[in-house]
C-alpha cells in the first residue's frame, strides 16, 4: 500500500513537472508563431537592425507592425515599411500580417496578456470598441513628441478618430462607396458625354432614368446596375442616402439609445428598394463584382479598394466617379484605416515617438497606398504629382470631405451585423416593407446597445 | 499475484500519462474554468465582472437563444432520419455482389474525406442561382423555365433543403461504411435458408437484414443525432445563419456572443446548456440499449 502511495506521489509530481513546462511552452511558442507569419519580411530586418546598431545615433528603435492586409494592400503597406525603414536609420519596423477576419481576436487577446505589437492598424469603426477593452492609448503625448502636424490631415476623418478631444489614432486613408461605371456600356447607351464621364442628372428620378434608359438600350443580359443582394453594399447604398437625406446615425448623441429617423431611413429603403424591385439589380447575383469585371454590367457601386482590381482587368474600360447626389446634401458611407498605438507592458515613450514619426510618414506618403485605390488622409497628398499621374483617384477623391462617418458608439459592428445588415437584407428581397424594417431595426439597436 | 497487477496498473498509467496530462489540460480544466465563466461577464480579454446567475436567468428569457436551439432540431430532424436510410440504400447497393462492388465504396465513401469548409464551398456553388449545378440541370432538362431561378440559398425552406443535402452528401459515406461492415457480418446461411423457404428479396430485406441493423442503427442514430445537434460551420458557410438569422443553430449563436459580441460568459452558459440537452440524450440513449440488451 505504502509504496502505492509513493508511486503515485511521484506521478503527480512529474505531472506537475509537465504541467508547468507545457505551460511555460505555449507563451513562447505563441512569441515564436507570431513572428514566424511575418517571415517574408523578416529575413530582411535582421540585416538592417545590425547596420543601423552601429550609426550614429546609437541603438535602433524596433517597432512590432501588426497589419491586416493582403494582396495589393499587403504589397503596398511592405513597399512604404520598405522604404521607411531605409530612409529612417534609427528606427526598424517589423511587420507581421494578419488575417483579416481574425485580427481583431488576435489583436484584443495580445494586448490582453501583454503580448500585444508596438503598432497596429485599426478602422475608423472599431476604434471605440477598442478605446472601450483598453487596447488602444491616445496618442497624443507621442504626436507632440514626434512633432506631428493634425492640421496637415483632412480633418473629416481625423475627427472620426478623435474622442473625448483625444487622439487615439493617424487615419492613413479613407476608403469611402463610390460608383464604377463601364464606359463601353454607357457609350452603347449614349449616356457617355464627351469627356468620357456619365450624362446623369444628379437627382432621385435623374438617376432611375439614367437606369431605366440602360435598361432599354442595352441587350437584355446586361445587368445595369451591379449590386449585391444583401450584407454590406447595400447597407453601404442606404447608409449613404439616408445621410444625403440628413440623418444623423441610427444612434443618439449619447451613444445609448437608438436613434433611427424612421422616415428618412424608410425613404432611403424604398428607393433602393425599387432598384431591386425594378430589375435594375440583378437579383440574388451571386458574384456582382465578377459580374461588373466581365463587362456584363453598367455601374455597380462599392468601395474604393476594387479600383486596383479594375485596373489590372484587362479590356476593361471603366470610369470612377461619387455616388450620385440622389438627396439634398452630399454623403456617402465609408471607413478609415488608421494606424493605432496598442497598450504595451511598459508603453516606452521611444517606441511611442517613433511609432507616431512612422504613423505620420506613411500618411504623408498616401501616393503609394492609393495605388490600390484608397483616398489618401493628407490634403498635400493629392497635390504629388505621383498621385495626380494615377488614373481614376483624382475623380473621387473630394469624396473624402464627405464621408459620413458613424458616431463613436463601441457597438458599431454589432448594430451593423445584428440589426442593419438583418432587416435591410429583407427589405431587398422584399420581403418586408421599408415601414416595418425600420421599426424593426429601431427595436433591434436598442437590443444590442441594451446587451 | 496482488503485487504484479499492481504493477502492471503502474505501467499503463505510465503510458497513459501523455494522453492524461493532454487530455486533463486541454479538455477538463477549460471544462472546469468553462463553469466558472458562466458565473462572470468575461470578455476575450478578461475584463471580469462577477454577474451570479443572471446569465443563466437572462438565457431562459431569450427568445434568439430559443429559436437558435429550436433550428438545431430542425436541422436534427432533417438529417437523422434521411441520413439512415440514405446510408442503408447505400450500403445495400455496395453490398450486391457485382463488379462494380469496389468502385461504388469508393464513390460512397469519397466526399467524407473533405473537410467541412471545402464540402460547404462546393455546395455553395452547385446551389447558386445563374450560375449554380442544381438550376442549370432543371433549366436543361426544362423543369425550370429559363427566365426563372430557384434561389435556393435565400429562401428559408429551400436553405434547410440545400443544407441538409449537402450534409447529407458530406457525411453519409461514415453511416455507410457502418451499415456495410454490419451487413457482411449477418451470416449467409441465414440468407440461404430463407431462399430454400421461397423468401424473395423484399422479405430477406425486411425479415433478415434490417433487424439484423438495428443495433448499430441505434448507435448510428445516436451519433447522428449529437453530431447534428453540433451543426455549424456548413451553416455559417453557406447561409451565414440567414435569411433572417432563420437558419442559425445554436452553436452559431454561441460563437457570436462570444466572438463577435466579445460576451465569452454568456457564451459558455449557452454551451453548458447544449452540454446538458446532449448529455441527457445519450443518457436516455443509454437506458433504452441497456433495457434491451437485458431482454435478449
Amino acid at each position: 500500500m505504502k509504496k502505492r502511495y509513493s508511486l503515485v506521489l511521484a506521478g503527480l509530481l512529474s505531472t506537475s513537472l509537465l504541467l508547468s513546462a507545457c505551460g511555460g511552452n505555449s507563451n513562447s511558442n505563441n512569441n515564436e508563431g507570431n513572428t514566424a507569419s511575418s517571415s517574408d519580411t523578416e529575413s530582411t530586418a535582421p540585416a538592417a537592425t545590425e547596420s543601423k546598431d552601429t550609426g550614429s545615433s546609437g541603438k535602433a528603435v524596433t517597432l512590432q507592425f501588426w497589419t491586416l492586409f493582403d494582396g495589393g494592400d499587403g504589397a503596398n503597406m511592405q513597399t512604404l515599411i520598405d522604404e521607411f525603414n531605409k530612409s529612417h536609420p534609427d528606427i526598424v519596423v517589423k511587420n507581421t500580417k494578419l488575417v483579416w477576419a481574425e485580427y481583431y481576436t488576435k489583436l484584443i487577446t495580445a494586448v490582453g496578456n501583454g503580448n500585444g505589437p508596438d503598432v497596429g492598424i485599426s478602422h475608423t469603426s472599431r476604434l471605440p470598441d477598442l478605446i472601450d477593452q483598453g487596447v488602444v492609448t491616445t496618442v497624443d503625448d507621442a504626436a507632440t513628441d514626434a512633432g506631428v502636424d493634425w492640421a496637415s490631415y483632412n480633418q473629416n476623418l481625423l475627427n472620426a478618430t478623435v474622442v473625448d478631444g483625444k487622439h487615439y489614432a493617424a487615419p492613413i486613408d479613407t476608403h469611402p462607396f463610390i460608383m464604377f461605371y463601364n464606359k463601353a456600356l454607357l457609350k452603347d447607351a449614349g449616356l457617355l458625354g464627351d469627356d468620357g464621364k456619365p450624362v446623369l442628372e444628379q437627382s432621385a428620378d435623374g438617376f432611375v432614368n439614367f437606369l431605366t434608359t440602360l435598361k432599354e438600350k442595352l441587350p437584355a443580359k446586361v445587368t445595369p446596375f451591379a449590386l449585391s443582394n444583401s450584407n454590406d453594399d447595400p447597407y453601404r447604398l442606404w447608409w449613404a442616402l439616408y445621410s444625403q437625406l440628413g440623418g444623423n446615425d441610427i444612434v443618439s448623441d449619447d451613444l445609448k439609445s437608438a436613434a433611427v429617423d424612421q422616415e428618412k431611413g424608410a425613404k432611403a429603403a424604398d428607393y433602393i428598394q425599387k432598384l431591386y424591385t425594378g430589375g435594375f439589380i440583378k437579383k440574388n447575383d451571386p458574384d456582382f463584382y465578377k459580374n461588373f469585371q466581365s463587362g456584363t454590367a453598367a455601374i455597380m457601386m462599392t468601395g474604393v479598394w476594387a479600383t486596383g482590381t479594375w485596373e489590372s482587368t484587362k479590356g476593361l474600360d471603366f470610369g470612377a466617379m461619387p455616388i450620385p447626389k440622389i438627396y439634398d446634401q452630399e454623403a456617402t458611407w465609408g471607413d478609415s484605416h488608421t494606424i493605432i498605438l496598442p497598450t504595451t507592458k511598459d508603453n516606452d515613450p521611444a517606441k511611442r515617438k517613433a511609432a507616431m514619426i512612422f504613423a505620420d510618414w506613411v500618411a504623408s506618403n498616401g501616393q503609394i497606398w492609393a495605388k490600390a485605390g484608397h483616398i489618401p488622409s493628407k490634403p498635400s497628398v493629392l497635390e504629388k504629382q505621383e498621385f495626380k499621374d494615377m488614373p481614376n483617384r483624382s475623380d473621387y477623391a473630394s469624396v473624402a470631405s464627405t464621408v459620413k462617418f458613424n458616431k463613436p458608439s463601441t457597438k458599431n459592428w454589432q448594430i451593423r451585423d445584428n440589426a442593419s445588415f438583418k432587416f435591410l437584407n429583407e427589405v431587398w428581397a422584399n420581403k418586408m416593407t421599408p415601414a416595418d424594417a425600420m421599426t424593426k431595426l429601431q427595436d433591434g439597436v436598442q437590443k444590442v446597445l441594451n446587451d | 499475484m496482488k503485487m504484479n497487477k499492481m504493477r502492471a496498473d503502474v505501467q499503463a498509467l505510465l503510458f497513459l500519462l501523455p494522453f492524461l496530462i493532454v487530455y486533463l489540460l486541454f479538455t477538463i480544466w477549460p471544462m472546469i474554468k468553462g463553469v466558472q465563466m458562466t458565473f462572470y461577464k468575461w470578455t476575450l480579454i478578461k475584463k471580469m465582472d462577477y454577474v451570479g446567475w443572471s446569465n443563466y436567468s437572462k438565457m431562459l428569457r431569450d427568445q434568439e437563444m430559443w429559436d437558435a436551439l429550436w433550428h438545431s432540431t430542425i436541422f436534427v430532424i432533417l438529417t437523422t432520419p434521411t441520413m439512415i436510410v440514405l446510408a442503408i440504400v447505400l450500403a445495400l447497393i455496395a453490398n450486391r455482389k457485382s463488379r462494380m462492388q469496389k468502385f461504388y465504396r469508393s464513390i460512397f465513401f469519397l466526399p467524407s474525406v473533405l473537410s467541412v469548409a471545402v464540402a460547404s464551398f462546393l455546395g455553395l456553388f452547385v446551389f447558386q442561382p445563374y450560375t449554380g449545378l442544381v438550376n442549370s440541370v432543371l433549366h436543361l432538362i426544362g423543369i425550370l423555365n429559363e427566365h426563372r431561378e430557384i434561389y435556393w440559398l435565400t429562401e428559408t425552406n429551400l436553405a434547410w433543403i440545400a443544407v441538409s443535402l449537402i450534409t447529407l452528401w458530406w457525411t453519409v459515406g461514415f453511416n455507410f461504411i457502418l451499415y456495410l461492415s454490419a451487413m457482411q457480418d449477418i451470416p449467409d446461411e441465414i440468407y440461404e435458408a430463407a431462399r430454400l423457404d421461397g423468401a424473395n428479396d423484399r422479405q430477406t430485406f425486411w425479415s433478415i437484414t434490417l433487424p439484423y441493423l438495428s443495433p448499430i442503427t441505434k448507435t448510428i442514430a445516436m451519433l447522428q443525432i449529437i453530431a447534428s445537434f453540433k451543426v455549424f460551420l456548413q451553416i455559417q458557410i453557406i447561409t451565414g445563419g440567414g435569411p433572417l438569422d432563420q437558419t442559425r443553430p445554436i452553436i452559431q449563436l454561441i460563437y457570436q456572443t462570444g466572438f463577435k459580441k466579445n460576451d465569452l460568459g454568456y457564451a459558455a452558459t449557452m454551451s453548458y446548456m447544449l452540454f446538458a440537452i446532449l448529455l441527457i440524450l445519450s443518457i436516455i440513449q443509454y437506458a433504452i440499449n441497456n433495457r434491451k440488451g437485458a431482454n435478449t
